[in-house]
Parts: structure tokens; sequence; C-alpha cells
């Protein structure tokens, strides 16, 4: 009886397997990002920037036929192991055909090694910005829509020393991004520059207190603290028991310091010395689009991240729509769409490069955080600017080169 | 360096930070010594003590130190229903199943608060405090509240277990929990105490650590490893070494910048739990040895 029961259920289970496979199948993108931990603050404006771009691919048709694109979110923690735990499930459970993110550098290293790499699926990151990145063994498979840390490292040093820092301290957290930024800025603000860093120091996450950390950053006489961490986390603490102890008079963040959760949480009365660095995008026609489009979705584009979050995401849809769906050849297909030759499309144009793909005119894409014309590694040079906090959260102050 | 940079960044932070320990410590030293297993839930119990304290604070608007009791009622409440519904049904198998439990129930107790509250950090109160200055030390209140809480905290629990019937109770389960049963102590009823008074200071604990940084999802995990090398340290059962481990511990972690680089800090309490456990297992003042 039991065995008549089970294969009575096995048949059954065979059977709505059969049934559940549609004549056009959705094509599934990855949305892997830091939902939970150090960039929680950060992480909802990237994947609504991202699903914007999914959205408006299937109001303008879809993908191959009309099969629609799908936007599955998960949650990489911002560490290795998350990211390694997300890109599994997409890729083994959600059978994804590429992927837009993680957002971390470490989640993005773990990923893409144990992960994307081994199981050819493309990966898109619009803000895992380690120069370690550019490094990787990928196939042609790992591609951002973000400049590498190398870059902005070396860009904020240039412009701390034009605006006439003295002495400074860095400390940075011990993983690929903080350790990658403070490298590159270091290189930049000492070796080229001249400048001198009084400290150097690195620091775990997650601890209560860095009061001894900052006695140590102190010692040297130097009035800035340079910070390379996340402003949801271990950042945010070094930030308040600086400013409450009174080390330092001048502070300076990297991208990641650029939260909105050091506004909430310190008060922006108390930031009237704190500058942090971040991408922008260039300003262009394609960046006004997408502004528009996202506050037409209830998105804020000022967002951290948000503009190369959409571009990743529609840049990985347009390459879906010549591999027909498929996961093999995205690499190859990323770099056709935006190679700086042919036709311009820019964001939400979903039905024009449609039709000139399918009539095979050339494309390339003008993403709003900028051209996005990928290096033989698959990095995007890029501009960035340096924010300070004002009466409506971080305002410009002067554009980084 | 002068005797008043060393006190009030390396040993003042280092004896809040041992406090905080030192509540979470005395709660696993009490489970080790009477249910026989490390429960590695206790740091997430921590974060969700913190977390209900912060409800309080936002609903009705009260003073952080207001809503302590509050948690630590409703934290205890939750210590003691996990046990009932979770761990009650382990206790007649291998320690280990129930030590593998709890790490399920850590992940569900911070997927509970990550739903509830959500990812962001949050604080019980905007802005900065810049510290006080008694005679060149430099100590905020929120500090002094700390240690004085863990002090009062500690002792009242000391008080009830060397004078109170159910706190004898309790340390004659610990040293013999079949004998205990033959004398006629109820087990069961010993158990739900021991639950209420570690689901209680784990709030407590989480609760300041809360105060003096700021509320995360990963807070207490991030804690739990100093913690039980606080147990450890001051000796498995041991109350008062439970403190002492804390204080310890915490003041290690800080001074240890001095000399190694600062990225190994967090290094400090597990190379602090592997010497203790080499060299002295019993720990400083002569604990159980599991």
């Amino acid at each position: 009886m039991k065995t008549k029961l089970l294969t009575l259920a096995a048949g059954l289970m065979t059977a709505t397997a059969l049934a559940t496979v549609p004549a056009k199948a959705d094509v599934k993108i990855g949305l892997i990002g830091g939902v939970s931990g150090p960039i929680a603050a950060m992480a909802p404006a990237m994947i609504d920037a991202a699903q914007l771009a999914v959205q408006q691919v299937n109001e303008q048709g879809g993908i191959g036929d009309g099969e629609k694109l799908v936007g599955v979110v998960g949650d990489s923690a911002c560490n290795p192991q998350g990211g390694t735990d997300a890109a599994t499930k997409a890729v083994n459970i959600e059978g994804v055909a590429g992927i837009v993110g993680p957002h971390c550098s470490g989640a993005v290293l773990a990923a893409a090694g144990s992960v994307t790499i081994p199981a050819g699926v493309t990966l898109v990151t619009p803000s895992g910005t380690s120069p370690e990145i550019t490094n990787l063994e990928d196939n042609d498979s790992v591609f951002r829509t973000v400049p590498s840390d190398d870059y902005q490292g070396r860009a904020l040093a240039r412009t701390l020393k034009d605006m006439g820092y003295g002495k400074v301290a860095v400390a940075y957290l011990n993983n690929d991004y903080g350790t990658g930024l403070a490298n590159a800025f270091k290189t930049e603000y000492v070796d080229a520059l001249g400048g001198e860093i009084t400290q150097f120091a690195a620091h775990e996450e997650g601890k209560a207190s860095y009061r001894s950390n900052l006695a140590e950053l102190a010692k040297g006489g130097a009035d800035t603290l340079v910070i390379f961490d996340y402003g949801d986390g271990t950042g945010l603490t070094i930030l308040r028991q600086a400013l409450e102890n009174g080390f330092f008079e001048k502070f300076v963040g990297g991208d990641g310091m650029k939260s909105d959760a050091v506004i909430n949480e310190l008060g922006a009365e108390n930031l009237a010395n704190f500058v942090s660095s971040s991408p922008v995008g260039e300003k262009s026609d394609s960046l006004d689009i997408f502004n528009e489009a996202f506050k037409g979705v209830g998105g804020d584009p000022d967002a951290i991240f948000a503009n190369t979050s959409y571009d990743a995401a529609f840049l990985l849809a347009l390459a879906l729509e010549k591999t027909g769906g498929r996961k093999e050849g995205v690499g190859a297909a990323l770099r056709e769409v935006s190679n700086g030759e042919g036709e311009a499309i820019r964001p939400g144009e979903w039905q024009k490069a449609k039709e000139l793909i399918a009539a095979g005119t050339a494309i390339d894409y003008k993403g709003a955080a900028g051209d996005h014309n990928f290096d033989a590694k698959g990095d995007v040079p890029g501009t960035f600017a340096l924010f300070e906090v004002g009466a409506d959260g971080f305002e410009v102050v002067s554009e980084m080169n | 360096m002068d005797l008043f940079e060393l006190l009030n960044f390396y040993v003042i932070p280092g004896i809040v930070l041992g406090s905080i320990y030192a509540l979470g410590a005395v709660g696993i030293t009490l489970i080790f010594a009477i249910l026989r297993y490390a429960h590695l839930a206790h740091g997430d119990l921590a974060t969700l003590g913190a977390f209900i304290a912060l409800a309080v604070v936002t609903t009705l608007g009260v003073s952080p130190l207001a809503a302590l009791p509050v948690a630590i009622i409703a934290t205890a409440a939750v210590a003691v229903g996990i046990d009932k519904v979770f761990y009650d049904h382990l206790r007649e198998r291998p320690k280990i199943v129930t030590v593998m439990a709890s790490l399920g129930i850590a992940l569900m107790i911070r997927a509970v608060v990550q739903v509830v509250w959500g990812v962001d950090t949050e604080t019980y109160s905007r802005g900065i405090v810049r510290p006080e200055n008694y005679f060149g030390l430099r100590i905020r209140d929120r500090e002094i509240y700390t240690v004085i809480a863990m002090l009062a905290l500690v002792g009242v629990l000391h008080v009830f277990l060397t004078q109170s019937k159910w706190g004898k109770a309790m340390r004659a389960m610990s040293d013999n929990p079949n004998l205990a049963l033959l004398s006629g102590i109820d087990n069961r009823k010993v158990i739900v105490l021991t639950w209420v008074i570690a689901g209680g200071l784990c709030a407590a604990s989480g609760f300041f650590l809360g105060l003096n940084t700021e509320l995360k999802s990963m807070m207490g995990w991030h804690m739990l490893l100093p913690m039980f090398a606080a147990a450890i340290l001051g000796g498995v059962g041991r109350v008062e070494g439970a403190v002492l481990g804390g204080l310890i511990v915490g003041i290690a972690e800080e001074l240890s910048v001095l000399v190694i680089p600062s990225e190994y800090k967090a290094a400090m309490a597990f190379a602090i739990l592997l010497f203790m456990l080499l060299v002295r297992p019993t720990g400083l003042l002569k604990g159980k040895v599991l």
C-alpha cells in the first residue's frame, strides 16, 4: 500500500513538474545585495533601481518573444559567506541567467570565485569597488558598472591635498573593500603627493568599543581621520566615539560612509567637519532620464549606487536579449551592447533596443552612471564628487579628479 | 602616554565593555553549570532584549533606563518560552543536540529581530553625548549606569543564590542533578528559574551594549565569543568568576591595541579562551570542567 501511495505521489509530482514548465520560460536574474548587515540602509534604493530596469523591460516587450524578466532578490549580508550562499541559491535553485550584485567587494570576490565563475554565470556588480575584483581570473564573466577604488582612493587623496588637508590618520575596515581603498589612498597620498599619514591601521568589525583604536590613531598628531568603512556598521561606531571623545577635528570617509544612517544617528549638527567621497554619474541626458524615471516610482535618484544598479540591470537585460535569455555568451554580449559603437540607447529605451537587436544593428548603451565601455578586465572609468552634510542630507562640495 | 590617557581611552572603555560581557557571561555560566550545555543563542537573545527596550522607548517615549525592566521581563519570558518549546524536548538526548539546536534558535531570533525592527542601525537617542570630566577622568553618565547596574544585578543574584531556598536548589542541581532530585528538588522549576535569570541578564547585557553604541541585528552575535571566554575564564558555574572574567576580557581587548595591530583585537577573546582551556580548564575561581 505504502509503495503504491509513494508511486502515486511520485507520478503526480512528475506530472506537475512537467506541467509547470511553460512554453515561454521566464528569464530570471539574481539581484543580490547587502539587504542586512553594514550597508543595510543603502541596499533598498539599489535593489529598487535594478527592479525599475526589470519593470521597464517587461512593460516594453520583455526578453525575446515577450518572456518576462524576473528579478530574484537575495541577501548577501555584505560578507563573503552571505555572498556565496545567496549566489549558490540564485544559480542552483533559481537558475538565474545572470546576476546583478553582490553589493560588497568581499561578497563579490567570494561569490565569483566559488559560485558564478565555475557555473559560467555572468555577474555585474553595481558597487563592488575593490581593486582585487579587477584581477579575478573570470573568463570574462565578472563586470562592474562602478569604478574601481583604485581610482576613488587616488582621487580622494588628490582632492584632500588640494583642499589643504595636512597630516591624516587612516582607519580602515579589515576586509576587501576597506583594505583596497585604503591602500590606493595611501599610495597616492604618500608616494605621489608627499603627504603624511601618521597612523594607518585596520580594525575588525562589530566590536563595542574603538576608543583604544582611536587613541592609537591619534598618536602622531594628525587632525584628520580618514575612515574607510561602512556608515551603517563599524564606521558609525568609530565616528561616534571619535566625536564624543574629541579625537580629531576633521573626518573624511569613502563611499561606504556616505550613508544616511550617519546623519540619522549622529545628527547633522555634529557633522560639520565630515566629508565623504562617492562615485557620481557624469551629468548627461541619460542621468536625467534615469532620475525622472526613478522619481516616478518613488525612488531617490541621489541615493548612492542607485544609477549604477540600474545600469547593471539594464545592461544585463540587453545582453540577455542578445543571447536569447541563455547564460552562455552573456559576457561577450555585454561588451557588444556597450562598446561605444552603434546606435545610442538611453535608460528606459528598451523597445528601441529590442528592435535594433532584432534587426541586427549594433547598439551602444549610454548609462545613467556613465557610458560603461568596459575595459579588458570588465572595469569602467568613473567620476567622483566630495560630499558634505548640509541641511537636507549630503550635498556636493566639489568634483574630484 | 600619561596615566590619564591610559585610564580614559583604554581602561575605562575596557571596564564598561567588560561589564557588558559580564552580564552575558553570568547567564552563560549558569546555563553551563545547571543545564550542562553551551547556549549559542545567548548573543542573539541579548539583541532581542535590546530591541524590545527600543520598542518601549519609541512607543512610550520613556527614557531608555525606564525601558530596561520591561526588556528584562519580556526577554526572560521569551527565554522560558524557547526552553519549553524547543530545548525541553531535547533534554534526554545528547547535549550536543541541544547545542546545535541553540545555534538554530540564534538564527531564528535574529531573523525575527530583522523582520520586526528592520536591518538598519538604530540608537536609543539621536546625537552624541560628550563625557563629563571627573578630576581628569572622562566618563559618560551611561557608562556609570552600565557598571552600577551590572554590580547591582549580579549582587542581587549572588544573594539570591547563597541565601534563598530556590537559590540553594539551583546550586544543588548544578552540583548533582540526580541527588538534587532525590532530595525533593523540582528540577523543572529550577530550569525555569535558570532561564528567567539568564534571559533577564541577557536583556540587560544587550541593552547596555545598545546604550553605549548602536543597535544592530548582529550586535549580540559578535559578543558571543567574548562572553564565552569570560565565563570559562572565571570558572564555569561561578557567578563572581563570570564578572571577573568579563572585566578581564573587556580590559584585555582594549589594552591589546597597545601591543598588537588593531585588526587582531577581536582575536584577543579567542586567545584568552584557548589559553585558559589549555592551562587551567577550571578557570580562575575553580569552576566545573565539562
